[in-house]
């Protein structure tokens, strides 16, 4: 049992299954055991389940592994108890002893899939996995859905942007240093996301700087690879505690990397050192950091008129952030601008749950409301600050779909 | 800085949130999780306790016992909320039926008679004194709701009922029959045309039928039409365990309606601990990712619910506690008192009534009194002075407070006693 660690967070989720009152709200809430009955929902797999769940015996239900990570069932519980890291660590408990399918251990390293294809490889790539019949093998050979939402890699990566452009022109007086952390996706697939985080840093005051990192780790943590987790988290603790402790910020733009900083990984991986406190409480969602800068009013507010009405999106790893909706209270502040909450409760990709074959039309089932409710609004363009709800919403709802940092570097007029 | 924070999201806390987005103040409901909507029946209860009228009760308590929440607000505030009710849920095409004239008494799952004062019109045919013989229906899968025994015990008490099961038509799930998965199936025309069938061919001499309450989430008045048609009879529902489906249609109308006003709402963040001034509440702090949000805060409207809800707490050696402001609470029974020589004794259970004491403005006071904020109104289950579980008047409490409370709180600020 060497990737479950006896720690005090093992202990508070064990005493938290005492503050279940089975009252179900979770099972209603849980938007996977709502389409489907091979999850029977989070009291029974994670509070009750939880009870049989010995050290020395066989795992007692697999259906675990249905769990998508959504994080849902925490934000409804009236009586807190943490049901979905009951979940992700008794899936880990099973892939310990099981061990991990190649299919899930490829898709959950996205740094490496991303420095294979991302580059000047790319059109290459993307051709490929654009191919039907190659699609249809990796189906078939690995499990990977042959349908589902692969992103487009890009011909360069953040990084290599980020190294090449020409230094911003200084502004006067002293600026502050904040640390970017892009995330596997923004270097590989969409590095525009993070011009337009760094445009709307810079135009608000800040020096960017751009840390050695690694993948956050979270897919290997939602596949139950603990141990692959644990080297990345240290590696990036590594990284940005010596920012982190210097009080420089550390912001993001995907909110599932910025969660796992934060959070998830300490929490699931019980790592509890001060330096992995420190990054912790040092990471920001880019959108809370602004709005953390509007409340001390030091926000730049010379926004150009947006005209529209938008679908927005919070994804779930955002809302598991507990912070509200920091991407709505700022982009609120830009004219004309309205953004309308969803209020669906999951994409259903949950990362790289809905690539693969066996869960594939459970993601699709779990996003219909999502996308019927972006589809009535008539808007060809949707909001969310995940990427892989965006590629989810894309597939799903036939829409282009931006980050909300995109929206707010065009308010600023900022070219990107 | 937010102009107004809603702590808890359960009926007091909405309909408080409610009038503070109507006055412009785009209130953020702050909670835990979903709770007291999804927990209930979604019926809205003024009193039951003894035979009087709710209206005939609320008059002599204003008199007869000042510290009652009822009395603090006086009749008029609770009239006033029930209308701003009724007019929010009919306008989301959810309407409630009654007053504080009457209470309308329902049939629960166990077949017990409820005394109701507003209910959602899909479990009005319910009214066990409006005669005619009922047939409770329901579904082998649908655990926890036995026609058989609700039947029995109607019958027993002089109500002409049978008990009869359906049979689900074929439908893709086979596992897990909760309230919220029968809900979703009945949003399906196709499938109520299957169950409204079967109910025509059960129904015998009845003129109305009883189901549980789980006749769809979107469209209820639909489905309940659709049924009536078919069946011949008319459809009531019986509200089941939770979760709720009368209460996540409330939680979700009470939800559409503040957000259209400008407000929003945070589930998932508990309030563990507030900053002040003086007199002046500043800032609530919730739990978070890695860190407390800290929010900056003009008035505060605390509705966090009483022991069962959370908003109490107490320990093994008796102490109780307010969880999100460590307000004082006020309990007048100590902890030797709690014990009965009965389970589940009549007199009920000494901590339902604790809670925190508040003035005619709804404002905590402390120990010696004095309101211990002025920005801050307390309402439903956290205000002390009533057991409201065993009046049956929880729910009734919890309205009317929550909207008196935040027509106070809108008001706060903006008269002669302001004072920062």
């Amino acid at each position: 049992m060497g990737v479950m660690p006896h720690d005090h967070i093992e202990l508070s989720l064990e005493q938290s299954l005492d503050h279940c009152i089975k009252c179900n709200i979770c099972t209603a809430a849980c938007p996977v055991s709502a389409v489907t009955d091979l999850f029977p929902g989070p009291k029974y797999v994670g509070p009750q389940a939880q009870r049989f769940r010995h050290e020395r015996q066989p795992a007692p239900d697999e259906s675990v592994d249905y769990c998508s990570g959504c994080r849902v069932c925490n934000e409804v519980c009236p009586t807190g108890v943490k049901i979905a890291e009951l979940n992700a660590r008794a899936r880990a408990r099973l892939v310990a002893e099981r061990g991990i399918p190649l299919r899930n251990r490829l898709i959950s390293r996205s740094e490496v899939l991303g420095r294979l294809g991302a580059g000047p490889q790319a059109p290459l790539a993307n051709l490929a996995l654009g191919f039907g019949p190659l699609r249809l093998a990796l189906e078939r050979v690995l499990g990977i859905a042959r349908a589902a939402p692969l992103p487009k890699f890009s011909r360069y990566t953040f990084r290599s942007w980020f190294r090449r452009r020409s230094a911003p022109m200084a502004n006067s007086g002293p600026r502050r240093q904040v640390v970017y952390f892009h995330g596997c996706a923004t270097n590989y697939y969409e590095p525009w996301v993070g011009r337009a985080a760094v445009a709307v840093l810079e135009h608000n005051g800040c020096e960017v700087i751009i840390a050695p990192q690694r993948c956050c780790g979270l897919p290997l943590l939602s596949n139950g690879d603990f141990a692959a987790a644990r080297r990345a988290h240290e590696a990036n603790v590594a990284y940005l505690a010596p920012y982190a402790l210097r009080g420089v910020p550390i912001i993001g733009t995907s909110t599932s990397c910025t969660l796992t900083l934060k959070e998830e990984a300490p929490e699931l991986l019980g790592m509890r050192s001060a330096m992995v406190r420190t990054v912790a409480e040092q990471t920001f969602d880019i959108f809370e950091y602004l709005r953390m800068m509007y409340e001390c009013g030091e926000l730049r507010a010379d926004f150009r008129p947006i005209e529209r009405t938008l679908p927005y999106h919070p994804p779930c790893q955002l809302r598991a952030h507990r912070i509200g909706r920091p991407a709505l209270d700022i982009l609120e502040l830009v004219p004309g601008l309205r953004l309308v909450e969803s209020h669906a409760d999951c994409c259903g990709i949950a990362g790289t749950y809905g690539l693969k074959r066996e869960k594939y039309q459970i993601g699709m089932d779990v996003g219909a409301p999502l996308f019927e409710t972006i589809r009535r609004s008539g808007s060809d363009l949707a909001v969310c600050d995940s990427e892989t709800c965006r590629w989810q919403i894309t597939h799903g709802a036939g829409v282009a779909a931006r980050h909300p940092i995109e929206i707010l570097a065009k308010a600023y007029g900022l070219v990107i | 800085m937010h102009e107004a924070i809603v702590i808890g999201a359960g009926l007091s806390g909405l309909m408080g949130a409610l009038a503070l987005a109507e006055a412009g103040l785009r209130p953020l409901v702050l909670a835990k999780g979903h709770g007291a909507t999804h927990w209930a029946s979604g019926t809205i209860d003024l009193w039951g306790k003894d035979e009087r009228s709710p209206r005939d009760a609320l008059r002599s308590i204003v008199t007869a016992r000042p510290e009652h929440p009822y009395a603090l607000i006086g009749v008029d505030a609770v009239a006033d909320a029930l209308a701003r009710f009724r007019a929010v849920t009919e306008a989301a095409r959810y309407p409630y039926v009654g007053g504080m004239d009457h209470s309308v008494l329902l049939p629960t799952a166990a077949g017990a008679l409820r005394p109701v004062a507003l209910l959602p019109i899909t479990m009005a045919a319910g009214d066990v004194r409006a005669g005619g013989e009922m047939v409770i229906a329901g579904f082998h899968e649908l655990r926890d709701f036995y026609p058989p025994l609700a039947a029995a015990n109607l019958a027993a008490q002089g109500i002409a009922a049978r008990g009869v099961y359906l049979q689900l038509p074929p439908v893709p799930r086979v596992r897990d029959f909760g309230p919220r998965t029968l809900a979703q199936l009945f949003d399906d025309p196709a499938f109520r045309k299957q169950i409204g069938r079967q109910l025509r061919q059960q129904r015998g001499s009845a003129t109305r039928i009883g189901l549980p309450a789980v006749l769809g989430v979107r469209d209820p008045l639909g489905v309940v039409a659709d049924l009536q048609l078919l069946s011949g009879a008319q459809v009531f529902e019986i509200p089941t365990l939770p979760p709720s489906v009368p209460g996540i249609r409330l939680f979700n109308v009470l939800r559409a309606a503040i957000e259209r006003s400008g407000g929003r709402l945070q589930i998932g963040s508990e309030v563990i601990r507030a900053e002040g001034v003086g007199h002046i509440l500043t800032t609530l702090c919730s739990e978070a990712a890695a860190r407390e949000q800290q929010h900056r805060v003009r008035r505060v409207l605390l509705a966090t619910g009483g022991i069962a809800g959370g908003g109490i707490r107490t320990n093994d050696a008796g102490l109780v506690r307010e969880t999100a402001l460590d307000l004082p609470v006020r309990m007048d029974v100590n902890h030797a008192g709690w014990f009965a020589p009965r389970f589940l004794d009549p007199g009920g259970h000494a901590i339902y009534a604790a809670g925190v004491a508040a003035d005619d403005r709804l404002r905590p006071l402390g120990v010696d009194g004095w309101p211990v904020y002025e920005n801050v109104a307390v309402a439903g289950a956290t205000l002390a002075g009533a057991d409201t579980l065993r009046e049956r008047s929880r729910t009734g409490v919890a309205i009317a407070t929550g909207w008196a409370a935040g027509r106070m709180l809108a008001a706060y600020g903006c008269d002669a006693t302001r004072s920062y």
